[in-house]
């Protein structure tokens, strides 16, 4: 019965809120999530509109009945509420959805009640739902947003929704209003714990396949099944061998191709590729190679399959893969056009795709049927496997490489004497693989240097001899290269990979931002029971997962740091003294009287008798009368009246001072006296202006 | 005295506060989406600021009575008037009855306002209990906090002025009825002497006064009326002294319509007192200081 009770009272009508201003505020709110939405793509633009034109509607319909409203429209409320849960269990639960198409019906059914909620919020307490069913509306939005312009919406929406809390406290608390300080204080209070939680708070992870997305960009169909494409600025172009006038190709990178030419270097814009959401940033793989001819790399040896499936795509073990892999989930989406590679990290396991086939090889590469242009979205499920350096140390013999798949990763176009004798002198003293590919990385690092800018290599030339026994200045690809080989000929199987680095992460988002210039080239050495493992003699230092707090804490250090010291202090220090100013000028308006003592005080520092402190106006006055030496009283005269008001109470007239005023005004126009002569005829009437022998 | 702020029916708003970002922390976790994390964090920025800020501000909060009566009356609203440095919901405790809201409504309003208070009963109050309570800024939980201020006067509250006693009746020297009217001005003028406590103010001899420049009254050359000594003995049930002290004022209300030199005989805090009363509302604050007296002994 308690609980009964309970319910009755929660369910009792709330005293009327006559507050437009709340209602407005909330219905701004309300607005701006609905646009949120709309601008995911999450509504159309005209349910949007309508949604808007009816949450209006029921606004401007509640605020009139507010204290009665009509006994049907809270039946009608609840029935629309009913019918779009309703709509919205049959919409998620029938056989030709899945779980990840639940985020468009749980729109409609946000917004749905919101609108139906709309007709009947006559008190406080209605409004206050409205308010938090727009937060839902965001999260929903904020689930599918992945730029940082979706943030003018959130800035939007927060702004409007602490606008409708202070409009709440304002009619809860019989008009109290929040001065502009303790405003700015609440919102820095509120921005200074969502920061602080915003720092603490471990990143968001891919949820185990409740959110895995998969939808066709702009990239169009490809002619040739199977066949790579992303030239000409076209994602759906087949792609070409790089050649030294040719980086034509998407994004610039030559490697995204059949072959990889490693004499070459293509021009590697700053646009960004593809925004990636996953439990952990990884290289991501595009494509390998493991025949090496001297100077390009080519795939040989793996047959290409076709795999017919719906999303998703089970992918069959690649070639030395390891059977202990992580699960890691990868959210790939393109923003700008890209190779038709499927990119992921390590072994993929799955894929959820926005067609009907997919082409795979059996080193693992995966290619896409479609071109992927911008929009193109898709999500892979890796197996990764992080072994630390003391399991690759004592990697034994379990799983072996397939025979073929071993020698041709160990193949070599030629015998290079001279790097196997370099290799072996630099790993003379190592006993496991691991230490080996270690110590030829820290010897690459230590004699080499990187650079894109040098010319192509002359034909025929070999890649690996001419970067390590020439000047030693290279590019990835040839650094990669060169360890590759370097491996290759001490019998450590070896193969090249290209792919993205994982890119900036943004703490925001929650998404790594890989452009253009990410493209990558690094080598993957197979370790038993490990499989193939990525080594990056390009860059040495070692990837970690960077946590959001500590990740905006350095962008922020990053851009203080370029911030022009000077120019913003002073405009700080401006902003401050215009801040005062405005502040006393809004303190207190100045009264008659003191407009007129402070003319006089100006009239006498202009002509260079100011006023002393022990001064009272009615001398200081007098001293100005004697200063424009034409024997009138006017500054006297005008002494009088304020001294009247100040000491004695006595107002004249409004006109009076508004005459008064303005004859102080005229009277401070008219001193200009120069300086030296009114101070020797004040010094002559002062004794205190001798100076005192 | 101030105590800690306390919040007032927090459960709702914690239980259900903490559902949401809860359930909206999950979803961010899991949905691997950064911007509803960001999300996540406003909001639970702004909740936890609506939900924890009143605390701060009701402790930071300034309020004191700036102007208050001398004398009321119990069961009769007393004006006093509250300065409070941020608009605040007051409801007075322990014998006074009110709530209102008081402070700033705006950055350029005077932040007095004026509260009505309903003593419940007579006494002297040197200060109100108040609970100030604010939700602000986002009106999302009230949170309360009990003060007792000062008052700038002390506080006079007479009882309530109840039913007469019957006055014995008494022959009227010229027409011989007989009525419960009291004579006060016996005898014929002889002089002007300077005022005593206890004197009537019917005797007071205005242009004596003026001429005097203090306060004089008529010497008559008989003594006048013995003035009539009103005993009231309260006892210890506070209600019941209530209703005593209410009869008590209204008899002697009655007493001083009709003219009548009164004295009233109490017990105090300090001990028994016995002193005319010139007019009601010193009869009432007589009987706001009076205690219970059940076997107090009189000089």
């Amino acid at each position: 019965m308690r609980a009964l009770e309970a319910i009755r009272r929660a369910n009792r009508p709330g005293p009327p809120e006559h507050s437009i201003r709340l209602r407005a505020a909330c219905l701004l709110t309300v607005v701006a999530a609905i646009a949120a939405c709309a601008s995911m793509g999450e509504l159309s633009g005209t349910t949007a509109f309508g949604a808007i034109g009816l949450v209006a509607l029921g606004m401007a319909f509640s605020y009139r009945t507010r204290h009665r409203p009509p006994g049907w429209v809270k039946i009608v409320v609840a029935g629309g509420a009913i019918a779009a849960s309703a709509w919205f269990v049959h919409a998620v639960s029938s056989p030709a959805s899945n779980i990840t198409s639940v985020e468009d019906p749980l729109t409609v059914l946000l917004v749905s009640v919101l609108v139906v909620h709309s007709f009947h919020v006559p008190s406080r307490r209605d409004l206050m739902f409205s308010l938090a069913a727009s937060a839902g509306l965001m999260a929903v939005a904020g689930a599918q947003a992945i730029e940082l312009t979706f943030g003018f919406y959130v800035v939007a929406w927060a702004g409007l929704s602490i606008w409708g809390m202070i409009e709440m406290w304002a009619s809860a608390s019989g008009g109290g209003r929040l001065a502009a300080p303790r405003l700015g204080m609440a919102l820095a209070a509120v921005i200074a714990a969502a920061a602080a939680v915003f720092l603490v708070l471990p990143a968001p992870t891919v949820a185990a396949k409740l959110n895995l997305l998969s939808r066709a960009g702009d990239g169009g169909s490809i002619g040739l099944a199977g066949a790579l494409a992303g030239d000409g600025g076209s994602p759906s172009q087949l792609s070409r061998p790089g050649t030294p006038s040719g980086a034509t190709r998407v994004g610039g990178y030559l490697g995204f191709a059949s072959s990889l030419n490693t004499a070459l270097r293509g021009k590697l814009g700053n646009t960004v590729v593809m925004l990636v959401r996953t439990q952990r940033p990884s290289y991501w793989v595009g494509e390998t190679f493991n025949t090496w001819s001297g100077e390009s790399w080519t795939a040989t040896g793996s047959a290409t399959h076709v795999l017919r499936e719906q999303s998703p795509f089970i992918l069959p073990p690649p070639d030395g893969s390891s059977p202990l892999g992580q699960a890691d989930l990868q959210t790939f989406y393109v923003v700008n056009s890209t190779a038709n590679l499927v990119f992921h990290a390590q072994s993929a396991s799955q894929l959820w795709f926005p067609t009907s086939k997919v082409y795979y090889s059996e080193d693992g590469t995966i290619v896409s049927p479609i071109g992927l242009g911008e929009g193109a979205v898709y999500s892979v499920e890796s197996q990764v496997t992080t072994p630390t350096p003391g399991q690759l140390r004592a990697a034994r013999g379990e799983g072996q490489l397939a025979a073929a798949v071993e020698q041709s990763s160990l193949q070599l176009p030629h015998a290079y004497p001279r790097v196997e004798a370099l290799a072996k002198s630099i790993t003379a003293g190592d006993t496991t693989n691991y230490d080996r590919v270690e110590s030829l990385i820290a010897w690459i690092g230590a004699h080499t240097h990187y650079s894109t800018d040098i010319p192509p290599l002359p034909p025929g030339a070999d890649t690996v001899d001419e970067f390590l026994f020439g000047n030693r200045v290279g590019f990835c690809e040839q650094i990669s290269t060169s360890l590759a080989v370097m491996l290759r000929s001490i019998g450590i199987p070896t193969r090249e990979v290209v792919g993205y680095v994982p890119g900036p992460y943004n703490p925001i988002t929650d998404l790594y931002e890989v452009r253009a210039n990410d493209a990558h080239a690094w080598v993957q050495v197979w370790f038993p029971g490990f499989g193939w493992q990525n080594f990056d003699p390009t860059a040495v230092v070692p990837l970690a997962n960077p946590a959001p707090g500590a990740a905006a804490l350095d962008d922020i250090g990053h851009a203080l740091a370029r911030i022009p010291v000077l120019p913003v202090a002073i405009t700080l220090l401006g902003l401050a003294l215009a801040a005062a100013l405005v502040h006393r000028r809004r303190s207190r308006p100045p009264t008659w009287a003191e407009r007129i003592a402070l003319s006089a005080e100006r009239a006498g520092r202009r002509a260079g008798r100011p006023r002393r402190p022990h001064e009272t106006f009615g001398e200081y006055a007098a001293t100005l009368d004697a200063f424009t030496g034409s024997g009138s009283e006017a500054w006297r005269q005008l002494a009088v009246p304020v001294e009247a008001s100040v000491y004695g109470g006595h107002e004249p007239s409004p006109d009076a001072q508004r005459q008064m005023v303005s004859r102080a005004r005229r009277l401070r126009m008219g001193v200009h006296r120069s300086r030296d002569e009114d101070l020797s005829r004040d010094e002559d009437r002062d004794p205190s202006l001798h100076p005192v022998a | 005295m101030k105590r800690l702020a306390r919040p007032s029916r927090a459960a709702g708003p914690v239980v259900g506060s903490g559902a949401i970002l809860g359930i909206w922390w999950l979803v961010a976790h899991n949905g691997g989406s950064g911007w509803v994390q960001a999300l996540g964090d406003v909001v639970f920025g702004t909740l936890f600021i609506g939900i924890f800020g009143p605390s701060v501000v009701l402790t930071c909060a300034k309020v004191q009575v700036t102007r208050s009566p001398v004398d009321c009356i119990a069961g009769t609203p007393a004006d006093i008037r509250i300065a409070a440095s941020t608009r605040l919901r007051i409801c007075a405790r322990g014998p006074f009855e009110g709530e209102a809201f008081v402070g700033p409504v705006g950055p350029r309003r005077p932040p007095e306002d004026r509260v009505l208070l309903l003593p419940e009963c007579r006494g002297i109050h040197d200060s109100v209990m108040l609970d100030i309570a604010t939700a602000s800024p986002f009106a999302l939980q009230w949170w309360t906090r009990r003060v007792v201020l000062p008052l700038p006067s002390t506080l006079y509250v007479a009882p309530r002025s109840g039913l007469p006693e019957s006055l014995p009746l008494r022959a009227h020297e010229d027409t011989g009825a007989t009525n419960d009217w009291v004579q006060t001005d016996l005898g014929q003028p002889r002089g002007a002497r300077p005022y005593r406590s206890g004197d009537s103010r019917r005797q007071v001899h205005w242009r004596a006064t003026a001429h005097a420049g203090e306060l004089m009254v008529r010497e008559l050359e008989r003594p006048s009326a013995e003035p009539i000594t009103f005993t009231v003995v309260l006892p210890h049930d506070p209600h019941e002294a209530e209703r005593v002290a209410e009869r008590a004022l209204g008899t002697i209300a009655r007493l001083l319509e009709r003219g009548a030199t009164v004295l009233l005989a109490t017990v105090e805090s300090s001990g028994p007192v016995i002193a005319g009363v010139a007019d009601r509302r010193t009869a009432g604050r007589r009987l706001a200081r009076a205690v219970a007296s059940a076997d107090a002994a009189y000089p």
